[in-house]
């Protein structure tokens, strides 16, 4: 990995982006620091003198922009989409192109990609084949959570899961009390029929409610046939993974979680989307 | 304890096992929608009558479920026990069909901006859909949890996938597109549960194979032939009937000279092995972009006194055609558009008599209809019980012209130039009733106001046509005399076709317009004053949050 600045990637990288300009992109520029310390903290102090105005302090907050480090989906993350919205601004939003040179525009690349690093960016060291046999045996995740077609329908669905999360939160999920994602609150109902549903709400409004029972039925239901609903507070997720399993079964599940990204081959492959939503 | 029992039944009708056998998809019962149109045969005729023309003054909207970002869906929702499908590039999106409000959704990352998409097909516990970077994709119906993916074709090549997949005895058959790029399109069989894929049917031929002495040197090695809208199947001949797009470059032909198939075909494929069985060429060597896809409709039907298994297609190219789907033997045909001038009519064989000069040309030539045609993606109807053929049919001429352009590979346009659209006083669209043998005209119904094509057609035992508008209106029509007897304002460009299923045995209506899914049904007779819609909870309900 290169982390000491190379002219000659520099050049190549700027002739790429000329070529960029021009038609479509024959090679993706690459970040010439790739993730140098260095890099995010010039990165880092460029941010904070001139971007924090709309997306706040570290890219922690924006009033006018979106934060740049939150819990969300972001639809530009290779380093080449993210320098062209630096570079050239967001056509159709009020995010400008910044007047930086091209080798101050990479350090700023290299800061939002350090603060925004997944799991998946990280090359967790493990043993994945047994972190899986964890996933479907011991650890029980399989009877809830799918990864790539394989396991429960009760959970998310894990195939993404390390392109997701950062690993701080990967880990934390499987140790820590965490708040309860939206379709996954717990609900037991008893209906007027004096059926009793256990399941997660997928949905609710006012008027009817669409639940997923532990065997992995829905149930769609007006308001008008349930009799009482009863929501659980904590999520049915246990949080302490890392007590019922051995510290080596622990961080390969950990090691395979992280490695989860489905989509990533694709972007890679393809280039990210034109525009965010 | 009447009331409880009530409640049991209506609450198993909604306990989902989310399964769809071989049987269901095969008989289509009227409560789902299960077909991009409705039923193997495509004739888009639903057997449900709660709304008639006695009561279709009462339906109104149920529910809007506005799919985010969207603009213009052309998407068909399937509805599995109460469970509506819906999509539009790169999503899918499950909602509960008595409410609209969502379930799961799927959000295929990364986005690749090419639409539209017409909707999904369903077997097992598996909702499949095909996506803008031409793959084809298994997801959980409960969840939405991707299963597994499959890529059909490469997109940077420039292939992308908007039709909706159909699902025969485990096979999902998915097409290609585009058209107009200089490439060739197939139809392929993907294992349901797996899948793998089990055959590949290629639109055009390769040297050594039939059919590839019809395209001059080396056209085609360019020369398109896509499929992007969803085929029929009839499961006592157990043949796939898939209609097939126009050739490239699409507008001049100097370089690819003869009847270039099976561009402009319907092929009969075997559903095994996706063996040609017969192939029928509405427009031999075509130049208008008059693509084929337009739907197969099967109907068995007496013709010239004889009961046989039929074929109706109102083709692009402004002729209807009636075939035998054995044999893909030509019965009959007619225009069913009075602008018309590139043919003088159908030989006995069913090949268009040809007017010498009416095709692009240099400076430009007047041909009707438009390369936009006379019939697209709109899907048409049929109706057992007045025997009619409903299609939407655009009048209108283009002025067309032909290029020299060479192919680029990577997705570019390959067509040698178009027409323009003559939008005069004379360019309308009508809903027409066609009699299936003939071809004659019964009745026109004129989409005032329109310019172009709007949505496709459903018919219903409720002796209603479904017809949504480019304007925006969604309107029934008397099928037996075309007359409007109902009509509603969507306020946003129709695009789709119409869906009829039950849900806790209700008759709904629904359509895609512009970005909303709207769903109707019959208003009930007046709740009493003061009756909480929420009764249940009102009175005992112990939520606590």
């Amino acid at each position: 990995m290169t982390r000491s600045l190379n002219p000659t990637l520099i050049t190549l990288a700027a002739l790429a982006m000329a070529g960029a300009a021009l038609s479509a992109p024959a090679v993706k520029p690459k970040n010439p620091y790739g993730e140098s310390p260095e890099a995010v903290a010039a990165g880092r102090a460029l941010f904070n003198k001139t971007c924090t105005g709309c997306h706040g302090p570290d890219g922690s907050d924006g009033d006018r922009a979106p934060s740049l480090n939150a819990n969300r989906r972001y639809f530009r993350l290779s380093e080449a989409a993210i320098f062209d919205a630096i570079k050239n601004g967001i056509p159709g939003s009020p995010m400008p192109g910044s007047p930086f040179a091209e080798t101050e525009v990479w350090k700023i690349v290299a800061f939002i990609r350090n603060i925004r690093a997944t799991a998946s960016d990280n090359n967790v060291p493990g043993d994945v084949d047994n972190g899986m046999k964890v996933f479907a045996g011991q650890a029980g995740c399989s009877g809830c959570h799918m990864i790539r077609g394989q396991g429960g329908k009760f959970g998310p669905d894990l195939s993404s899961v390390g392109a997701q999360l950062t690993l701080q939160k990967l880990s934390d999920s499987l140790t820590t009390e965490l708040p309860i994602s939206p379709g996954f609150r717990p609900v037991r109902v008893t209906t007027q029929a004096a059926t009793m549903i256990d399941g997660v709400v997928r949905n609710e409004d006012a008027f009817s409610l669409q639940i997923l029972d532990r065997k992995g039925k829905l149930h769609l239901l007006d308001k008008q046939e349930i009799r009482s609903i009863e929501y659980g507070t904590r999520s049915p997720m246990p949080r302490n993974i890392d007590k019922v399993l051995s510290s080596k079964d622990f961080h390969d599940l950990v090691a395979m979680l992280s490695r989860q990204a489905r989509n990533k081959a694709r972007i890679e492959q393809q280039g990210e989307n034109e525009v965010g939503r | 304890m009447r009331t409880n029992k009530r409640f049991a039944a209506l609450f198993l009708a909604v306990t989902l096992s989310a399964q769809v056998t071989d049987k269901n998809l095969l008989e289509a019962n009227a409560s789902n929608w299960l077909h991009y149109n409705g039923s193997y045969d495509s004739r888009r005729h639903s057997p449900l009558n709660q709304v008639n023309l006695a009561t279709v003054n009462r339906l109104v909207p149920k529910w809007i479920f506005r799919v985010p970002n969207a603009s213009r869906l052309q998407a068909v929702p399937i509805v599995v026990d109460g469970v509506m499908y819906v999509t539009q590039p790169n999503e899918v999106y499950a909602l509960d069909a008595r409410t609209g409000r969502k379930i799961w959704d799927y959000q295929r990352i990364p986005r690749r901006e090419k639409g539209p998409n017409r909707g999904v097909a369903v077997w097992g516990d598996k909702v499949y859909f095909t996506t803008p970077d031409a793959f084809l994709v298994a997801l959980n119906a409960t969840t939405g949890n991707v299963i597994w993916e499959t890529k059909i074709a490469e997109a940077s090549d420039g292939y992308w996938s908007p039709a909706a997949p159909m699902v025969v005895k485990g096979k999902v058959l998915a097409g290609i597109a585009p058209g107009d790029h200089g490439l060739n399109g197939f139809l392929d069989a993907y294992d349901a549960v797996t899948g793998e894929r089990l055959w590949r049917f290629h639109s055009i031929p390769k040297p050594g194979e039939p059919g590839n002495e019809t395209w001059a040197g080396d056209s085609w090695k360019h020369a398109g032939g896509n499929t992007w809208l969803t085929g029929s199947y009839d499961p006592e001949l157990d043949l796939l009937y898939w209609g097939i797009g126009n050739p490239a470059p699409d507008f001049n032909g100097d370089v690819r000279k003869g009847d270039n198939l099976y561009t402009e075909c319907v092929v009969a494929l075997d559903l095994d092995t996706g063996k040609l069985k017969w192939y029928f060429q509405f427009t031999p060597h075509d130049t208008m972009d008059w693509d084929a896809v337009e739907i197969p409709v099967l109907v068995d039907a007496p013709f010239q006194g004889k009961m046989r298994k039929l074929m109706a297609h109102a083709d692009r190219n402004g002729f209807y055609y009636l075939l035998d789907r054995v044999t893909g033997k030509f019965l009959a045909g007619a225009p069913f558009v009075k602008q018309l001038n590139w043919a003088s009519g159908l030989t006995p064989e069913g090949r268009p008599i040809l007017v010498p000069g009416i095709e692009p040309s240099l400076k430009g030539t007047k041909v009707c209809p438009a390369a936009i045609g006379a019939a697209n993606w709109m899907s048409p109807a049929y109706s057992p019980d007045t025997g009619l053929f409903y299609v939407v049919a655009q009048e209108g001429c283009g002025m067309a012209y032909k290029s020299t352009e060479e192919f680029r590979p990577g997705g570019f346009q390959y067509r040698a130039t178009g027409d323009v659209n003559l939008k005069d006083d004379s360019w309308k669209v009508y809903v027409r009733a066609l009699d299936l043998s003939t071809g004659k005209l019964k009745w026109e119904f004129e989409r005032i106001g329109s310019t172009s094509f709007g949505g496709g057609l459903l018919s219903t035992a409720g002796g209603l046509l479904f017809s949504g508008e480019v304007n925006g209106q969604f309107v029934a029509l008397d099928a037996k005399t075309g007359k409007a007897v109902w009509n509603f304002n969507t306020g946003q460009p129709i695009s789709a076709q119409p869906i009829t299923f039950t849900v806790r045995g209700k008759q709904h209506v629904a359509i895609a317009a512009g970005s909303d899914v709207i769903s109707f049904g019959l208003l009930e007779a007046n709740r009493p004053p003061g009756e909480s819609v929420v009764r249940g909870l009102s009175k005992d309900a112990k939520g606590t949050r």
